[in-house]
């Protein structure tokens, strides 16, 4: 049978390096409020780790790590979580308003409502980003005798 | 009660993603949902009209910061005005779009990039912070955008893509214009922008005023940018047509650019001159590109076109009278343009086609979508009884009064020819006496928001009654005449 | 002052692609460009000769941050703007797609049934 994806040194060296990215990506999110980063870059380096995965094994291994409709769900769980923490904020008085305990300054803990939002932006951005790419790689044209007909590659009937 | 100011937009998006999350499968249950969303939309954007028009404008700080810290939001009886139009016309189109959108495939996501799009104009109207509403313009045209090309058809595709690119440039140039307000004064607050342009050179004032000007000019498609809303306006479904049509090029464009002008760059009053120039192109050019089209979307997307070019005059001309014109007539119009456009989507639905040399004698086979769509054409052409008549009346009265009465004759020709226009669509669509006629209506729910809207269209001019003007119109006119947030007490009633 | 020179080439440069090119990808890569200009001018006006990442460490002063540090308002603007391009290149690409298919060609000029 033959292997879907790129050669076994690319594939060998993606398992590798897949699980460093990860990592490097969610300690980007988590630490986003005291260090360069946050939700959007962390998140982007998250869905480049999945990239990685598309290029290296194909789209189908890509979507078992990170099923579709498990990034469609993510996709709306980070909006309606960010959502979610603004409305939260009327607790305290505000649109948006802060009001979790701030912690210590230079700590993990120390943004209150911040950190949440950068999670919820990370799930967001990796789940978008994810859907947009992938849907955009697994697009067939296939000839026909009146010109093109566009194709989902692997797509359920409705 | 100031909370609520927040809300119109946060349910749009709550609602766009709930759907997205729970009801991506299933039409009916994200039609009922959309439509409740909109619904309590609706009813808050009223409560906070009421709230703005009997007791002032309510200026509210994100996060509880305070200024010149905080993200300011603020609501005055101008967005006010726009808002509970959105608002209230979004309602109406989105009960029409739940009978409408079932020919299409995936409606869910149709609800859910519709949603978005309100979202983004209801924070357009809520923002007080130039950047702010850059980027709920950006969310609002990306939406746009998909909705446009949401059929899926060849020509959708190609009216999307002229309108995204266009769309882009014009963003863009809003972007460098924000960049340089950013680096010139060191705020982006429209208010303390006013306070800090007293300090800038005439030079770099007229830089920064041509670069959004003609950035929010292509967005409400004044004519010399004017090229991608045919296209886009006529393929888009019926239902978006008429929100694009009937508010999304007013808030994107107009409100914008009444802010431009009468709240940001009040020391520069000669960029009146150019809006004046623009606003005349448009009226005569859309004009008489509408007389010769066949499609009828098409025609109507011209009319939009000569239509915001009188609301550009009126601002162009500028005083009381000029400005309580633009309000009117963007009243008016609004109500009307959207009753129209939801009144060729039922005939689409019925008959399936939207030329009009194969549509023939619809008076005899769809006599109640006859009666509301003429009643949107007179309305727009400015006969006596509707609003139209009276906003047209108001800004011909200023512009003669102001001294431009080139402008004034202008402004009566293009009335006369859009009553030609839309008199010989009712000749040739209407009125042609078929052979066999069978009735076959519209659906009812197709129905009822039509009828809604011509009612509203007939009452409009309602606004201008005094008594009435006073506590609505002239208090959105105050504050185009003059602006300030330093007037509105902060601190009471948060 | 240079700087700005090259933005603003930058920028024409992105404009030339944009309204030159009848490619539809190229169409795009243009309108990256143009985006990229504009966010290099929104950092560029923020930033200060010297100048160190907006960040507070804990071995800092506060006044020798002040003093230092960036303006950090346009890197948070530029990222937003960063985010608004990405969804426009996202979704103009999906669309090249789909106007290939309908089409069979990417040359704008060919892409052309509406008219009047």
């Amino acid at each position: 049978m033959k292997k879907k994806g790129m050669s076994e040194i690319v594939q060998s060296v993606a398992k590798m390096v897949f699980p460093f990215i990860v990592l490097y990506g969610i300690s980007l999110i988590l630490y986003g409020h005291i260090t360069p980063g946050g939700g959007f870059a962390g998140g982007v380096i998250l869905t480049g780790g999945f990239v990685l995965l598309v290029l290296a094994f194909g789209t189908d291994y890509a979507f078992r790590i990170l099923p579709v409709n498990v990034a469609k769900a993510l996709d709306s769980i980070g909006a309606l979580g960010f959502l979610a923490v603004a409305l939260l904020g009327f607790t305290g008085g505000a649109f948006f308003y802060n009001f979790l305990p701030k912690g210590h300054i230079f700590h993990l803990w120390s943004s209150g409502t911040i950190i949440i939002s950068n999670i919820m932006i990370g799930l967001k951005v990796v789940a978008a980003l994810f859907i947009a790419i992938a849907v955009i790689s697994k697009a067939r044209l296939i000839r026909t005798k009146d010109g093109f007909q566009y194709k989902q590659s692997g797509e359920r009937k409705r | 009660m100031n909370h609520l100011i927040t809300l119109t937009m946060a349910i749009y998006l709550g609602g766009a993603f709930l759907i997205s999350l729970l009801w991506r499968e299933n039409e009916t249950v994200a039609g009922a949902a959309a439509i409740s969303f909109v619904a309590l939309s609706a009813i808050t954007s009223v409560l906070l009209g009421i709230e703005v028009f009997t007791n002032g404008s309510i200026l509210y700080f994100a996060g509880g910061w305070e200024r010149p810290l905080g993200i300011a939001l603020m609501l005055d009886p101008l967005s006010a005005l726009f808002l509970i139009m959105t608002n209230v016309i979004a309602l109406l189109v989105t009960i029409y779009s739940a009978v409408y959108m079932k020919k299409y495939t995936w409606t869910p996501y149709f609800y859910v990039l519709f949603l978005i799009m309100l979202a983004g104009m209801n924070g357009i109207l809520i923002s007080m912070d130039i950047f702010n509403i850059y980027v709920f313009l950006e969310v609002a045209s990306v939406a746009s955008f998909m909705l446009v090309a949401f059929g899926l058809r060849a020509e959708e595709l190609e009216a999307a893509i002229k309108y995204t690119v266009m769309s882009f440039i014009a963003t863009t140039m809003i972007l460098f214009a924000i960049a340089l307000i950013y680096g010139f004064t060191g705020t982006l607050n429209i208010a303390r922008f006013m306070d800090a342009s007293a300090g800038l050179t005439p030079v770099h004032l007229w830089f920064l005023a041509g670069l959004l000007l003609a950035g929010f000019a292509l967005k409400a498609a004044l004519v010399p940018f004017h090229s991608w809303l045919p296209d886009a306006h006529s393929m888009a479904p019926a239902p978006v047509s008429a929100v694009l049509s009937g508010m999304f090029v007013k808030v994107a464009g107009l409100y914008v650019i009444i802010r431009v002008t009468a709240n940001i760059f009040t020391n520069l009053p000669q960029i009146r001159i150019l809006l004046l120039l623009f606003g005349a192109l448009s009226m005569v050019f859309g004009g008489l590109m509408a007389y010769g089209q066949k499609n009828i979307k098409r025609l109507y997307a011209y009319s939009t076109i000569s239509q915001i070019g009188y609301c550009a005059v009126g601002l162009g001309i500028g005083g009381y009278l000029g400005s309580l014109g633009v309000l009117m007539h963007f009243v008016a119009h609004a109500f009307s343009k959207a009753l129209l456009f939801l009144n060729i989507g039922a005939v689409e639905y019925v008959r399936g086609t939207v030329e009009s040399d194969d549509l023939k004698g619809l008076n005899d086979t769809m006599p109640v979508t006859t009666l509301f769509g003429s009643t949107g054409m007179l309305g727009i052409a400015g006969v006596p009884p509707m609003g139209n008549f009276w906003s047209k009346l108001i800004i011909i009265i200023a512009a003669v009064k102001a001294g431009y009465t080139g402008i004034a004759v202008l402004c009566i020709v293009v009335a006369v020819i859009t009553l030609g226009y839309f008199l010989k669509l009712q000749r040739t669509v209407y009125c042609n006496l078929t052979e066999s006629p069978v009735k076959k209506e519209a659906p009812k729910t197709l129905l009822v928001p039509m009828g809604i809207l011509a009612f509203m269209v007939f009452v409009s001019g309602v606004l201008l009654v005094p008594g009435i003007r006073e506590h609505t119109l002239d208090k959105a006119v105050a504050v185009m005449e003059n602006f300030s947030y330093v007037d509105i007490t902060i601190g009471d009633n948060r | 002052m240079i700087l700005y020179i090259l933005i603003a080439l930058m920028f024409f440069i992105g404009l030339y692609g944009m309204i030159a090119k009848k490619n539809i990808i190229k169409i795009i890569i243009g309108m990256n460009i143009v985006g990229y200009a504009s966010n290099l001018l929104f950092v560029l006006l923020g930033y200060k000769w010297d100048g160190i990442a907006p960040i507070l460490t804990e071995d800092m002063s506060f006044a020798y941050f002040l003093e230092k540090a960036v303006d950090p308002l346009p890197q948070a603007l530029v990222l937003t703007s960063i985010v608004i391009d990405l969804a426009f290149v996202a979704f103009l690409a999906a669309l090249a797609i789909r106007l290939f298919e309908k089409y069979g060609t990417f040359d704008i000029d060919k892409i052309r049934r509406l008219k009047g």
